[in-house]
């Protein structure tokens, strides 16, 4: 089993605790080990904290690094913001002069940054340290028939060079992992375009969702896949408020990866939090009773 | 003749340096510099495509421009962006047209200009550590799912690393 230092930010563990089971129910399925990390703060987000105080930010996040690089161990994250934040640190403080500015402030309560311990976001883990035939393996419900839409969001893929998850052109770890889990990934024609969160406007990311939505449902998916927990805040909440907006109904569930993994290997529908969304994938019950009919074989 | 010489008209824009000294000195301020104007930002800027507004080309020929009274105004354009990262993606010249605009947004800090939505985040995590409030109803959720009550974050580390630098290395 591989260790990583478990880094899981704000937005899962204290407003979607039910992704933050999932990953732990699923990773020991990887042979992946989370070690979780003592005294971690906000990675602090990219768009807020930052927005106030580079300095600061980088240094916040530089003290989060510090926790990994005690451990040994490189980080990972379930958050497309925090693997921003601290994927964009660890690069910027291959400068000297900086880092040495960070490491001014950090001398302050007896820590140094060394840059020692790499950021990982969670899939790039799942598709290099597991591999998409592990999940497949995995998997005791497969989805088949399922088609799911996905959104990457803008923070996986981009700055490519910083991220460095996949090509920002043209990914493919999303498709290669619902694959895994026995659905159809469609590619809307709106897949590149951003759920809008950072946006300080009203009707901006309003119209920029309908569009997207729009584009998933002409493919009628049954599920619209998201890998951040921010673009599914915007996806649950914000389509909902679209949805009055401009009287439509797109009725596309969106839904946290590892959800539906854990979902895929077994776990109870009624453990997800699906409960809570308000957009229910309430498909995924066809699949339920799949683990006992089938004696929780893998499917040839 | 020579009253003619004498009577030069006023150069159509003056650069102010004083704007651009200042935002140079934010990390990754600088790089406006290296703008030439090429627009392969716009073209996949998402907040472009849906706001007559925004333009990063434009945003950055501003800023070379040092047209502080139209960037850094209550109601900033700068807010508009989505942070996409798609203009970082796209620069030729590694301007990172999205990071000179969070420069920008560190320069309306340092003048107490915030949109109010981002004023409560980030009082959030200077008091908490973190940007999502946490409180008794979040560890009963996580408790549902077997996961231990949220840490409080040591905050006296925290605070001791957002105070500025010492004097003889913080300039802005």
């Amino acid at each position: 089993m591989q260790r990583f230092a478990f880094f899981p930010g704000c937005l899962i563990p204290a407003r979607y605790p039910a992704m933050e089971y999932a990953i732990r129910q699923t990773l020991p399925r990887l042979d992946i080990e989370l070690v979780d990390l003592e005294g971690a703060s906000c990675c602090p987000d990219p768009i807020y904290f930052k927005s106030k105080d580079k300095v600061a930010w980088l240094a916040v996040a530089a003290r989060n690094l510090t926790l990994a690089e005690e451990q040994g161990l490189d980080v990972v994250t379930n958050c497309s913001g925090c693997t921003a934040t601290l994927s964009e640190t660890y690069h910027l403080l291959q400068d000297e002069e900086l880092r040495e500015r960070v490491n001014k402030r950090l001398a302050r309560i007896g820590r140094r940054y060394e840059g020692t311990s790499r950021v990982r976001h969670i899939v790039t883990l799942v598709r290099d340290v597991a591999g998409y035939d592990m999940v497949r393996q995995s998997v005791v419900r497969p989805l088949e028939g399922l088609k799911m839409a996905i959104h990457y969001g803008c923070h996986l893929l981009k700055p490519s060079k910083v991220m460095e998850v996949d090509d920002p052109n043209n990914p493919s770890v999303m498709e290669n992992l619902v694959e895994a889990l026995g659905a159809s990934p469609v590619r809307h024609k709106n897949w590149y375009l951003c759920c809008g969160k950072a946006c300080q406007d009203e009707d901006l990311p309003a119209e920029m969702m309908r569009d997207l939505l729009t584009t998933v449902r002409d493919e009628q998916a049954d599920i619209l896949c998201l890998i951040c927990p921010t673009c599914f805040s915007q996806f649950d909440v914000g389509q909902h408020r679209v949805a009055r907006k401009y009287d439509e109904d797109f009725h596309t569930p969106p839904v946290y990866f590892f959800s539906l993994l854990a979902f895929c290997q077994g776990v109870d529908y009624d453990m997800l939090g699906f409960e809570r969304h308000r957009f229910k994938p309430e498909r995924l019950k066809d699949f339920a009773e799949i683990k006992e009919q089938v004696g929780g074989t893998p499917a040839d | 003749m020579n009253d003619a010489t004498n009577d030069r008209p006023e150069p159509i824009v003056k650069v102010d340096f004083r704007f651009r000294r200042e935002l140079a000195r934010k990390v990754e301020g600088n790089l406006a510099n290296y703008c030439y104007q090429c627009g392969a930002c716009v073209g996949d800027c998402a907040a472009t495509l849906y706001s007559d507004r925004f333009n990063p080309r434009e945003i950055m020929l501003k800023v070379l421009y040092g047209l502080e009274e139209e960037l850094l105004t209550e109601d900033s354009v700068l807010w508009l962006c989505t942070n996409c990262y798609a203009c970082h993606e796209r620069c030729p010249q590694q301007v990172k047209p999205v990071e000179v605009i969070i420069s920008m947004k560190n320069m309306l800090a340092d003048r107490g200009i915030y949109p109010p939505p981002v004023a409560g985040i980030i009082e959030t995590f200077e008091q908490t550590g973190r940007t999502v409030k946490l409180g008794p109803a979040i560890d009963k959720q996580r408790a549902k799912y077997g996961l231990p009550p949220m840490e409080p974050v040591p905050m006296d580390e925290i605070a001791a690393l957002l105070t500025a630098d010492d004097a003889d290395e913080e300039v802005g």
